[in-house]
Protein backbone atom coordinates (compact mmCIF):
# COMPACT_ATOMS: atom_id res chain seq x y z
CA UNK A 1 0.00 0.00 0.00
CA UNK A 2 1.14 3.53 -0.76
CA UNK A 3 0.18 6.23 1.69
CA UNK A 4 0.78 9.99 1.41
CA UNK A 5 0.09 11.86 4.63
CA UNK A 6 0.05 15.66 4.43
CA UNK A 7 3.00 15.74 2.05
CA UNK A 8 4.39 19.11 1.01
CA UNK A 9 7.16 19.60 -1.51
CA UNK A 10 8.61 22.87 -2.66
CA UNK A 11 11.25 23.71 -5.24
CA UNK A 12 12.62 27.02 -4.00
CA UNK A 13 9.64 29.40 -3.94
CA UNK A 14 7.47 27.10 -6.02
CA UNK A 15 5.15 24.77 -4.14
CA UNK A 16 4.80 21.55 -6.11
CA UNK A 17 2.64 19.75 -3.55
CA UNK A 18 0.73 21.15 -0.59
CA UNK A 19 -0.54 18.89 2.21
CA UNK A 20 -1.30 16.05 -0.16
CA UNK A 21 -2.85 12.93 1.41
CA UNK A 22 -4.08 9.83 -0.39
CA UNK A 23 -3.80 6.05 -0.31
CA UNK A 24 -3.34 3.48 -3.03
CA UNK A 25 -4.13 -0.10 -2.09
CA UNK A 26 -2.11 -3.09 -3.29
CA UNK A 27 -3.25 -4.24 -6.73
CA UNK A 28 -5.02 -0.97 -7.49
CA UNK A 29 -4.85 0.90 -10.83
CA UNK A 30 -4.81 4.64 -10.25
CA UNK A 31 -4.60 7.60 -12.58
CA UNK A 32 -2.94 10.78 -11.32
CA UNK A 33 -4.56 13.31 -13.54
CA UNK A 34 -3.96 16.97 -13.99
CA UNK A 35 -2.43 19.61 -16.23
CA UNK A 36 1.30 20.13 -16.68
CA UNK A 37 2.92 21.40 -13.49
CA UNK A 38 0.13 20.07 -11.29
CA UNK A 39 2.52 17.90 -9.27
CA UNK A 40 1.97 14.45 -10.84
CA UNK A 41 5.65 13.79 -11.59
CA UNK A 42 6.61 15.09 -8.14
CA UNK A 43 4.38 12.43 -6.56
CA UNK A 44 6.06 9.69 -8.61
CA UNK A 45 9.54 11.05 -7.76
CA UNK A 46 8.65 11.10 -4.07
CA UNK A 47 7.48 7.45 -4.20
CA UNK A 48 10.78 6.49 -5.84
CA UNK A 49 12.73 8.57 -3.28
CA UNK A 50 14.30 10.49 -6.13
CA UNK A 51 13.44 13.56 -4.06
CA UNK A 52 12.43 14.04 -0.43
CA UNK A 53 9.38 15.92 0.86
CA UNK A 54 9.70 19.09 2.92
CA UNK A 55 7.10 17.76 5.32
CA UNK A 56 4.66 14.91 5.67
CA UNK A 57 5.08 11.17 5.49
CA UNK A 58 5.19 8.75 2.56
CA UNK A 59 4.84 5.04 3.15
CA UNK A 60 5.36 2.39 0.50
CA UNK A 61 4.51 -1.16 1.56
CA UNK A 62 4.48 0.00 5.17
CA UNK A 63 8.00 1.45 4.93
CA UNK A 64 8.58 5.12 5.60
CA UNK A 65 10.38 6.20 2.42
CA UNK A 66 12.31 8.93 4.26
CA UNK A 67 13.82 6.29 6.55
CA UNK A 68 15.14 4.09 3.75
CA UNK A 69 18.94 4.24 3.98
CA UNK A 70 21.29 4.79 1.03
CA UNK A 71 22.25 1.12 1.27
CA UNK A 72 18.63 -0.10 1.25
CA UNK A 73 17.51 2.26 -1.53
CA UNK A 74 18.64 0.13 -4.52
CA UNK A 75 16.69 -2.88 -3.22
CA UNK A 76 13.63 -0.67 -2.66
CA UNK A 77 13.84 0.71 -6.21
CA UNK A 78 14.33 -2.73 -7.71
CA UNK A 79 10.75 -3.55 -6.66
CA UNK A 80 9.40 -0.60 -8.63
CA UNK A 81 9.11 -0.50 -12.39
CA UNK A 82 9.31 3.03 -13.76
CA UNK A 83 8.33 4.51 -17.09
CA UNK A 84 9.91 7.94 -17.06
CA UNK A 85 8.49 10.94 -18.83
CA UNK A 86 11.88 11.52 -20.50
CA UNK A 87 12.30 7.74 -21.07
CA UNK A 88 15.79 7.56 -19.55
CA UNK A 89 17.18 5.10 -22.06
CA UNK A 90 20.87 4.55 -22.74
CA UNK A 91 21.45 5.90 -26.22
CA UNK A 92 24.55 3.86 -27.01
CA UNK A 93 22.76 0.60 -26.26
CA UNK A 94 20.27 -1.32 -28.35
CA UNK A 95 16.63 -1.83 -27.37
CA UNK A 96 17.45 -5.34 -26.16
CA UNK A 97 20.44 -4.16 -24.12
CA UNK A 98 18.43 -1.34 -22.54
CA UNK A 99 15.95 -3.90 -21.26
CA UNK A 100 18.67 -6.34 -20.21
CA UNK A 101 20.25 -3.69 -18.00
CA UNK A 102 17.29 -3.88 -15.63
CA UNK A 103 17.86 -7.63 -15.33
CA UNK A 104 21.62 -7.13 -14.82
CA UNK A 105 20.88 -4.66 -12.02
CA UNK A 106 18.74 -7.27 -10.32
CA UNK A 107 21.53 -9.82 -10.67
CA UNK A 108 19.40 -12.22 -12.72
CA UNK A 109 21.36 -14.94 -14.52
CA UNK A 110 22.20 -14.06 -18.12
CA UNK A 111 20.82 -17.39 -19.37
CA UNK A 112 17.34 -16.22 -18.36
CA UNK A 113 17.56 -12.81 -20.04
CA UNK A 114 16.68 -13.78 -23.61
CA UNK A 115 13.37 -15.40 -22.67
CA UNK A 116 12.26 -12.56 -20.38
CA UNK A 117 13.31 -9.83 -22.81
CA UNK A 118 11.53 -11.57 -25.70
CA UNK A 119 8.35 -11.81 -23.57
CA UNK A 120 8.20 -8.09 -22.77
CA UNK A 121 9.21 -7.07 -26.29
CA UNK A 122 6.27 -9.09 -27.60
CA UNK A 123 4.04 -7.48 -24.98
CA UNK A 124 4.92 -3.96 -26.17
CA UNK A 125 5.14 -4.97 -29.86
CA UNK A 126 8.82 -4.26 -30.43
CA UNK A 127 10.23 -7.68 -31.33
CA UNK A 128 11.41 -6.46 -34.72
CA UNK A 129 13.13 -3.42 -33.20
CA UNK A 130 15.30 -5.20 -30.60
CA UNK A 131 18.62 -4.60 -32.38
CA UNK A 132 18.03 -0.90 -33.03
CA UNK A 133 19.38 1.99 -31.00
CA UNK A 134 17.02 4.56 -29.40
CA UNK A 135 18.09 7.15 -31.98
CA UNK A 136 16.69 4.85 -34.68
CA UNK A 137 13.24 4.62 -33.03
CA UNK A 138 10.19 6.84 -33.11
CA UNK A 139 9.01 8.65 -29.94
CA UNK A 140 6.28 6.09 -29.38
CA UNK A 141 8.69 3.18 -29.78
CA UNK A 142 11.12 4.74 -27.29
CA UNK A 143 8.25 5.05 -24.82
CA UNK A 144 7.43 1.38 -25.27
CA UNK A 145 11.08 0.40 -24.68
CA UNK A 146 10.89 2.33 -21.42
CA UNK A 147 7.75 0.40 -20.50
CA UNK A 148 9.36 -2.92 -21.46
CA UNK A 149 12.34 -2.15 -19.19
CA UNK A 150 9.94 -1.41 -16.33
CA UNK A 151 7.99 -4.64 -16.87
CA UNK A 152 10.89 -7.04 -17.40
CA UNK A 153 11.81 -7.06 -13.71
CA UNK A 154 8.29 -8.17 -12.78
CA UNK A 155 7.86 -5.36 -10.21
CA UNK A 156 5.24 -5.15 -7.47
CA UNK A 157 4.55 -1.53 -8.35
CA UNK A 158 4.60 0.26 -11.70
CA UNK A 159 4.92 4.02 -11.92
CA UNK A 160 4.26 5.41 -15.38
CA UNK A 161 4.78 9.08 -16.09
CA UNK A 162 2.84 10.09 -19.21
CA UNK A 163 3.31 6.67 -20.84
CA UNK A 164 1.06 7.61 -23.74
CA UNK A 165 2.47 11.09 -24.24
CA UNK A 166 4.09 10.45 -27.61
CA UNK A 167 1.70 7.83 -28.89
CA UNK A 168 -1.19 7.98 -31.30
CA UNK A 169 -4.57 6.84 -30.05
CA UNK A 170 -4.16 3.25 -31.26
CA UNK A 171 -0.70 2.77 -29.72
CA UNK A 172 -1.73 4.54 -26.51
CA UNK A 173 -4.61 2.13 -26.23
CA UNK A 174 -2.24 -0.82 -26.66
CA UNK A 175 0.02 0.47 -23.90
CA UNK A 176 -2.92 0.91 -21.55
CA UNK A 177 -4.02 -2.63 -22.35
CA UNK A 178 -0.56 -3.87 -21.35
CA UNK A 179 -0.74 -1.93 -18.09
CA UNK A 180 -4.23 -3.24 -17.38
CA UNK A 181 -3.05 -6.79 -18.03
CA UNK A 182 -0.17 -6.30 -15.58
CA UNK A 183 -2.62 -4.87 -13.06
CA UNK A 184 -4.83 -7.91 -13.42
CA UNK A 185 -1.81 -10.02 -12.42
CA UNK A 186 -2.02 -8.25 -9.06
CA UNK A 187 0.50 -5.46 -9.58
CA UNK A 188 -0.18 -1.94 -8.40
CA UNK A 189 -0.12 0.59 -11.26
CA UNK A 190 0.03 4.36 -10.91
CA UNK A 191 -0.18 6.33 -14.14
CA UNK A 192 0.39 10.06 -14.31
CA UNK A 193 -1.35 11.51 -17.35
CA UNK A 194 -3.24 14.45 -18.75
CA UNK A 195 -4.90 12.32 -21.45
CA UNK A 196 -8.64 12.53 -20.62
CA UNK A 197 -9.70 10.13 -23.38
CA UNK A 198 -7.54 7.35 -22.02
CA UNK A 199 -8.64 7.97 -18.44
CA UNK A 200 -12.30 8.03 -19.39
CA UNK A 201 -11.97 4.85 -21.40
CA UNK A 202 -10.17 2.89 -18.71
CA UNK A 203 -12.72 3.61 -15.95
CA UNK A 204 -10.20 3.33 -13.11
CA UNK A 205 -9.73 5.29 -9.94
CA UNK A 206 -8.67 8.87 -10.65
CA UNK A 207 -6.84 11.31 -8.35
CA UNK A 208 -7.19 14.77 -9.84
CA UNK A 209 -4.44 17.23 -8.98
CA UNK A 210 -4.17 20.89 -9.69
CA UNK A 211 -1.51 23.34 -8.47
CA UNK A 212 -0.11 20.80 -6.02
CA UNK A 213 -3.43 19.96 -4.38
CA UNK A 214 -5.79 17.04 -4.73
CA UNK A 215 -9.01 18.49 -6.04
CA UNK A 216 -10.97 15.31 -6.59
CA UNK A 217 -10.68 11.64 -5.70
CA UNK B 1 30.62 -10.41 -21.83
CA UNK B 2 28.64 -9.10 -18.84
CA UNK B 3 27.09 -5.66 -18.63
CA UNK B 4 29.93 -4.06 -16.68
CA UNK B 5 32.69 -5.37 -18.97
CA UNK B 6 30.68 -4.39 -22.05
CA UNK B 7 30.17 -0.94 -20.59
CA UNK B 8 33.92 -0.56 -19.94
CA UNK B 9 34.81 -1.71 -23.47
CA UNK B 10 32.18 0.60 -25.01
CA UNK B 11 33.63 3.49 -23.05
CA UNK B 12 37.16 2.73 -24.31
CA UNK B 13 35.87 2.54 -27.89
CA UNK B 14 33.95 5.79 -27.57
CA UNK B 15 37.04 7.74 -26.47
CA UNK B 16 39.90 5.99 -28.30
CA UNK B 17 42.44 8.82 -28.07
CA UNK B 18 42.06 9.30 -24.31
CA UNK B 19 42.29 5.55 -23.86
CA UNK B 20 45.39 5.29 -26.05
CA UNK B 21 47.05 8.18 -24.18
CA UNK B 22 46.43 6.45 -20.85
CA UNK B 23 47.66 3.08 -22.13
CA UNK B 24 50.71 4.68 -23.79
CA UNK B 25 51.80 6.45 -20.61
CA UNK B 26 51.24 3.34 -18.51
CA UNK B 27 53.27 1.34 -21.06
CA UNK B 28 56.18 3.79 -20.74
CA UNK B 29 55.91 3.63 -16.95
CA UNK B 30 55.98 -0.13 -16.79
CA UNK B 31 58.68 -0.29 -19.47
CA UNK B 32 60.90 1.84 -17.21
CA UNK B 33 59.85 -0.10 -14.10
CA UNK B 34 60.70 -3.42 -15.80
CA UNK B 35 64.05 -2.10 -17.05
CA UNK B 36 64.86 -0.81 -13.56
CA UNK B 37 63.89 -4.14 -12.04
CA UNK B 38 66.28 -5.94 -14.41
CA UNK B 39 69.04 -3.37 -13.80
CA UNK B 40 68.47 -3.72 -10.06
CA UNK B 41 68.74 -7.51 -10.35
CA UNK B 42 71.91 -7.25 -12.46
CA UNK B 43 73.57 -4.70 -10.18
CA UNK B 44 72.79 -6.95 -7.22
CA UNK B 45 74.45 -9.81 -9.07
CA UNK B 46 77.51 -7.65 -9.83
CA UNK B 47 77.88 -6.72 -6.17
CA UNK B 48 77.42 -10.32 -5.14
CA UNK B 49 80.08 -11.30 -7.64
CA UNK B 50 82.58 -8.85 -6.23
CA UNK B 51 81.63 -9.76 -2.71
CA UNK B 52 82.11 -13.47 -3.25
CA UNK B 53 85.06 -13.79 -5.60
CA UNK B 54 88.40 -14.74 -3.95
CA UNK B 55 89.29 -11.61 -2.12
CA UNK B 56 91.52 -12.44 0.79
CA UNK B 57 94.92 -14.10 0.61
CA UNK B 58 96.61 -15.22 3.80
CA UNK B 59 100.33 -15.53 2.99
CA UNK B 60 101.87 -18.25 5.08
CA UNK B 61 105.24 -18.23 6.83
CA UNK B 62 107.95 -20.40 5.31
CA UNK B 63 108.29 -22.69 8.31
CA UNK B 64 104.68 -23.96 8.30
CA UNK B 65 103.92 -27.66 8.36
CA UNK B 66 101.22 -29.43 6.35
CA UNK B 67 99.29 -30.14 9.58
CA UNK B 68 99.20 -26.53 10.71
CA UNK B 69 98.12 -25.37 7.22
CA UNK B 70 95.39 -28.04 7.13
CA UNK B 71 94.24 -27.03 10.59
CA UNK B 72 93.90 -23.37 9.55
CA UNK B 73 92.26 -24.34 6.24
CA UNK B 74 89.77 -26.51 8.13
CA UNK B 75 89.08 -23.70 10.61
CA UNK B 76 88.39 -21.24 7.82
CA UNK B 77 86.18 -23.69 5.97
CA UNK B 78 84.04 -24.09 9.07
CA UNK B 79 83.57 -20.34 9.40
CA UNK B 80 80.08 -19.47 8.04
CA UNK B 81 81.27 -16.05 6.86
CA UNK B 82 83.89 -17.65 4.58
CA UNK B 83 83.55 -19.78 1.50
CA UNK B 84 85.77 -21.51 -1.06
CA UNK B 85 89.06 -21.77 0.83
CA UNK B 86 91.87 -22.78 -1.46
CA UNK B 87 95.48 -23.66 -0.67
CA UNK B 88 98.06 -22.26 -3.12
CA UNK B 89 101.51 -23.83 -2.83
CA UNK B 90 104.79 -22.05 -3.62
CA UNK B 91 104.91 -23.86 -7.00
CA UNK B 92 101.38 -22.85 -7.87
CA UNK B 93 102.18 -19.26 -6.87
CA UNK B 94 105.11 -19.29 -9.27
CA UNK B 95 102.86 -20.67 -12.00
CA UNK B 96 100.33 -17.90 -11.40
CA UNK B 97 103.15 -15.36 -11.52
CA UNK B 98 104.41 -16.79 -14.81
CA UNK B 99 100.91 -16.67 -16.27
CA UNK B 100 100.60 -13.07 -15.19
CA UNK B 101 103.95 -12.13 -16.76
CA UNK B 102 103.54 -14.19 -19.91
CA UNK B 103 104.12 -11.09 -22.03
CA UNK B 104 107.56 -10.70 -20.45
CA UNK B 105 109.06 -14.22 -20.05
CA UNK B 106 112.31 -12.81 -18.70
CA UNK B 107 110.58 -11.85 -15.43
CA UNK B 108 109.42 -15.44 -14.98
CA UNK B 109 112.89 -16.85 -15.59
CA UNK B 110 114.47 -14.68 -12.91
CA UNK B 111 112.48 -16.17 -10.06
CA UNK B 112 112.14 -19.56 -8.39
CA UNK B 113 109.38 -21.01 -6.19
CA UNK B 114 111.23 -20.41 -2.93
CA UNK B 115 110.67 -16.66 -3.07
CA UNK B 116 106.88 -17.05 -3.31
CA UNK B 117 105.01 -17.74 -0.09
CA UNK B 118 102.36 -20.45 0.03
CA UNK B 119 98.94 -19.01 0.75
CA UNK B 120 95.32 -19.67 1.61
CA UNK B 121 92.88 -17.85 -0.65
CA UNK B 122 89.25 -17.48 0.22
CA UNK B 123 86.17 -15.48 -0.53
CA UNK B 124 83.47 -14.10 1.74
CA UNK B 125 79.71 -14.42 1.84
CA UNK B 126 79.51 -10.69 2.48
CA UNK B 127 82.17 -8.05 2.07
CA UNK B 128 81.19 -6.40 5.33
CA UNK B 129 82.79 -9.32 7.23
CA UNK B 130 86.15 -8.69 5.57
CA UNK B 131 87.86 -6.39 8.05
CA UNK B 132 87.05 -8.57 11.05
CA UNK B 133 88.19 -11.74 9.24
CA UNK B 134 91.44 -10.11 8.09
CA UNK B 135 92.18 -9.14 11.69
CA UNK B 136 91.43 -12.65 12.91
CA UNK B 137 93.55 -14.35 10.22
CA UNK B 138 96.44 -11.95 10.83
CA UNK B 139 96.61 -13.12 14.43
CA UNK B 140 97.18 -16.74 13.35
CA UNK B 141 100.74 -17.93 14.13
CA UNK B 142 101.43 -19.39 10.68
CA UNK B 143 100.20 -16.33 8.81
CA UNK B 144 102.82 -13.85 7.71
CA UNK B 145 100.58 -11.23 6.14
CA UNK B 146 97.10 -10.82 4.68
CA UNK B 147 96.27 -9.30 1.31
CA UNK B 148 92.98 -8.07 -0.09
CA UNK B 149 92.47 -8.34 -3.85
CA UNK B 150 89.18 -6.60 -4.59
CA UNK B 151 89.68 -3.17 -6.03
CA UNK B 152 87.51 -1.12 -8.33
CA UNK B 153 89.29 2.15 -8.78
CA UNK B 154 92.47 2.50 -6.75
CA UNK B 155 90.79 2.40 -3.34
CA UNK B 156 93.28 2.48 -0.54
CA UNK B 157 91.42 0.40 1.98
CA UNK B 158 88.86 -2.35 2.20
CA UNK B 159 86.35 0.13 3.60
CA UNK B 160 86.72 2.22 0.45
CA UNK B 161 85.94 -0.73 -1.82
CA UNK B 162 82.87 -1.78 0.13
CA UNK B 163 81.69 1.81 0.35
CA UNK B 164 82.13 2.38 -3.36
CA UNK B 165 80.18 -0.73 -4.32
CA UNK B 166 77.41 0.09 -1.92
CA UNK B 167 77.21 3.69 -3.12
CA UNK B 168 77.01 2.74 -6.78
CA UNK B 169 74.13 0.37 -6.02
CA UNK B 170 72.40 2.80 -3.72
CA UNK B 171 72.54 5.66 -6.25
CA UNK B 172 71.40 3.34 -9.03
CA UNK B 173 68.44 2.10 -7.02
CA UNK B 174 67.55 5.49 -5.50
CA UNK B 175 67.81 7.34 -8.82
CA UNK B 176 65.93 4.64 -10.67
CA UNK B 177 63.35 4.34 -7.92
CA UNK B 178 62.76 8.10 -7.90
CA UNK B 179 62.34 8.17 -11.67
CA UNK B 180 59.99 5.20 -11.55
CA UNK B 181 57.97 6.82 -8.76
CA UNK B 182 57.71 10.01 -10.79
CA UNK B 183 56.38 8.05 -13.76
CA UNK B 184 54.01 6.01 -11.60
CA UNK B 185 52.70 9.24 -10.05
CA UNK B 186 52.17 10.85 -13.46
CA UNK B 187 50.45 7.73 -14.79
CA UNK B 188 48.25 7.63 -11.74
CA UNK B 189 47.16 11.24 -12.30
CA UNK B 190 46.48 10.62 -16.00
CA UNK B 191 44.47 7.55 -15.04
CA UNK B 192 42.39 9.52 -12.51
CA UNK B 193 41.80 12.36 -15.02
CA UNK B 194 40.84 9.93 -17.82
CA UNK B 195 38.46 8.08 -15.51
CA UNK B 196 37.06 11.39 -14.27
CA UNK B 197 36.19 12.27 -17.87
CA UNK B 198 34.59 8.88 -18.31
CA UNK B 199 32.47 9.35 -15.20
CA UNK B 200 31.38 12.78 -16.43
CA UNK B 201 30.39 11.29 -19.78
CA UNK B 202 28.47 8.52 -18.00
CA UNK B 203 26.60 10.89 -15.68
CA UNK B 204 23.24 10.23 -17.36
CA UNK B 205 23.83 6.48 -17.36
CA UNK B 206 24.75 6.57 -13.67
CA UNK B 207 21.55 8.51 -12.93
CA UNK B 208 19.43 5.96 -14.85
CA UNK B 209 21.11 3.00 -13.18
CA UNK B 210 20.60 4.62 -9.80
CA UNK B 211 16.87 5.11 -10.49
CA UNK B 212 16.30 1.54 -11.61
CA UNK B 213 17.91 0.25 -8.41
CA UNK B 214 21.54 -0.42 -9.26
CA UNK B 215 23.81 -0.77 -6.26
CA UNK B 216 26.83 1.52 -5.93
CA UNK B 217 29.15 -1.42 -6.64
CA UNK B 218 27.26 -2.19 -9.88
CA UNK B 219 27.66 1.42 -11.03
CA UNK B 220 31.34 1.56 -10.01
CA UNK B 221 32.40 -1.72 -11.59
CA UNK B 222 32.65 -0.58 -15.25
CA UNK B 223 34.97 2.26 -14.20
CA UNK B 224 37.13 -0.12 -12.17
CA UNK B 225 37.19 -2.64 -15.05
CA UNK B 226 38.15 0.14 -17.48
CA UNK B 227 41.07 1.26 -15.31
CA UNK B 228 42.18 -2.35 -14.87
CA UNK B 229 42.12 -2.78 -18.68
CA UNK B 230 44.37 0.31 -19.05
CA UNK B 231 46.82 -0.79 -16.38
CA UNK B 232 47.00 -4.44 -17.44
CA UNK B 233 47.55 -3.35 -21.07
CA UNK B 234 50.30 -0.97 -19.90
CA UNK B 235 51.95 -3.62 -17.73
CA UNK B 236 51.91 -6.31 -20.44
CA UNK B 237 53.11 -3.99 -23.21
CA UNK B 238 55.87 -2.43 -21.06
CA UNK B 239 56.98 -5.83 -19.80
CA UNK B 240 56.91 -7.39 -23.27
CA UNK B 241 58.94 -4.56 -24.79
CA UNK B 242 61.58 -4.93 -22.07
CA UNK B 243 61.64 -8.72 -22.49
CA UNK B 244 62.22 -8.39 -26.24
CA UNK B 245 64.88 -5.72 -25.64
CA UNK B 246 66.70 -7.82 -23.01
CA UNK B 247 66.48 -10.97 -25.16
CA UNK B 248 68.07 -8.95 -27.95
CA UNK B 249 70.94 -7.55 -25.87
CA UNK B 250 71.41 -10.57 -23.55
CA UNK B 251 74.04 -12.40 -25.67
CA UNK B 252 76.17 -9.25 -25.98
CA UNK B 253 75.73 -8.37 -22.29
CA UNK B 254 76.61 -11.87 -21.12
CA UNK B 255 79.64 -11.86 -23.41
CA UNK B 256 80.72 -8.38 -22.26
CA UNK B 257 80.46 -9.09 -18.54
CA UNK B 258 82.10 -12.49 -18.91
CA UNK B 259 81.93 -14.48 -15.72
CA UNK B 260 79.87 -11.82 -13.90
CA UNK B 261 76.32 -13.27 -13.97
CA UNK B 262 74.45 -10.06 -14.88
CA UNK B 263 71.66 -12.16 -16.42
CA UNK B 264 70.83 -15.80 -15.77
CA UNK B 265 72.20 -18.08 -18.47
CA UNK B 266 69.61 -20.76 -17.68
CA UNK B 267 66.43 -19.97 -19.74
CA UNK B 268 64.15 -21.31 -16.99
CA UNK B 269 65.75 -19.00 -14.43
CA UNK B 270 65.68 -16.11 -16.91
CA UNK B 271 61.94 -16.47 -17.60
CA UNK B 272 61.21 -17.11 -13.91
CA UNK B 273 62.71 -13.72 -13.08
CA UNK B 274 60.66 -12.05 -15.81
CA UNK B 275 57.60 -13.95 -14.59
CA UNK B 276 58.11 -12.64 -11.06
CA UNK B 277 58.55 -9.09 -12.39
CA UNK B 278 55.32 -9.42 -14.45
CA UNK B 279 53.34 -10.76 -11.50
CA UNK B 280 54.63 -8.03 -9.18
CA UNK B 281 53.80 -5.36 -11.76
CA UNK B 282 50.31 -6.77 -12.25
CA UNK B 283 49.68 -6.69 -8.49
CA UNK B 284 50.98 -3.11 -8.23
CA UNK B 285 49.08 -2.15 -11.40
CA UNK B 286 45.75 -3.56 -10.25
CA UNK B 287 46.22 -1.85 -6.90
CA UNK B 288 46.92 1.40 -8.77
CA UNK B 289 43.81 0.90 -10.94
CA UNK B 290 41.57 0.18 -7.95
CA UNK B 291 42.83 3.17 -5.96
CA UNK B 292 42.71 5.42 -9.05
CA UNK B 293 39.15 4.47 -10.02
CA UNK B 294 37.88 4.79 -6.46
CA UNK B 295 39.54 8.20 -6.17
CA UNK B 296 37.96 9.32 -9.46
CA UNK B 297 34.55 8.03 -8.34
CA UNK B 298 34.77 9.70 -4.94
CA UNK B 299 35.81 12.99 -6.61
CA UNK B 300 32.81 12.69 -8.94
CA UNK B 301 30.39 11.97 -6.08
CA UNK B 302 31.69 15.00 -4.16
CA UNK B 303 31.07 17.21 -7.19
CA UNK B 304 27.41 16.14 -7.43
Amino acid sequence: MIKFNKVTKTYGDVTALKDVSFEVKDGEFVFLMGPSGAGKTTILKLILKEILPNSGEIKVGGTDVAKISEKELPLFRQKIGCVFQDFKLLNERTVEENIEIALAVLGIQESKWKERVAKVLKMVGLESRKSLFPSQLSGGEIQRVSLARALVVNPDLILADEPTGNLDWEKADEIMEVLEKINKEGKTVIVATHNKEIVNKMKKRIIKISSGKIIKE
Amino acid sequence: MNYQTKSAVTSIKRFPYQSLAAIFLLTITFLVVTILSVVSYSSGKIIKYFETRPQIIAFLKDNTTTETVSALQHKLQNDLRIKEVKYVSKEEALSIYKDATIDNPLLGELVNPSIFPASLEFSLNDLSFAQAIIDEVKSEAIVDSVGFTASLGGEKSLGDVVERLRKITLYLRLGGGFFALLLVGTSFLVLVITLGMRIASRKEEVKILDLIGAKKSFIKKPIIIESVIYVVSGVILGWLMTLIMILYIAPSAINYFGEIPVLPKNPLMFFSIFGIILLSELVVGILLATIGSNLALSRASHKK
